[in-house]
């Protein structure tokens, strides 16, 4: 069986301990994509991100630092 | 190290936020308070509604923004869809 990413039967946990700290994109309920760096996030899916660029079609706003999404939003 | 996103949030306490709500509105003011649900107590906020109007002969699509301010407001949680720091130009 070819390995790619050891996907064994681990916790979720692990697998958010891999997704810290890379570049990801959010794509909410709503049709929102937010593309950041993720720096944290917990059990109900609450995003903790930094250099947060929102995207819905065209760039809205640039927000640096960090932005927290709610889990429930996400798609 | 793994933290949780609301602890990250207490670091914003007494500072300006920037709020986004659901129903295309947003909300600028002070954090005072906020919990695990993201429920939050603003002071002197701003709320920035965006209405979407057509015109009924031409079809034409007007946004318009509409603004209020409130001394202190407490939001629900679950119209909450993201929280950060307002834009600096630093």
């Amino acid at each position: 069986m070819t390995t790619q990413g050891n996907i064994e039967k681990r916790s979720p946990a692990d697998f958010l301990k891999q997704v810290v700290g890379k570049p990801v994109v959010v794509k909410l309920n709503s049709g929102v994509e937010y593309k950041g760096v993720l720096a944290c996030l917990d059990g109900y899916m609450n995003i903790a991100m930094e250099q947060t660029e929102e995207h819905v079609g065209t760039q809205l706003k640039n927000k640096y630092g960090d932005t927290f999404i709610r889990g429930n939003n996400g798609k | 190290m793994i933290q949780q996103p609301l602890d990250l949030i207490l670091l914003a306490l007494d500072e300006e936020i920037l709020v986004k709500l659901r129903g295309d509105r947003e909300l600028r003011g002070k954090l005072q308070a906020f919990d695990q649900h993201m429920n939050l107590v603003l002071s002197d906020v701003e709320e920035t509604a965006l209405k979407v109007e057509v015109d009924d002969e031409t079809g034409e699509e007007l946004i318009k923004a509409v603004k209020r301010k409130m001394p202190m407001l407490f939001v629900r949680g679950d119209g909450v869809i993201l929280v950060a720091p307002p834009l600096r130009t630093a």
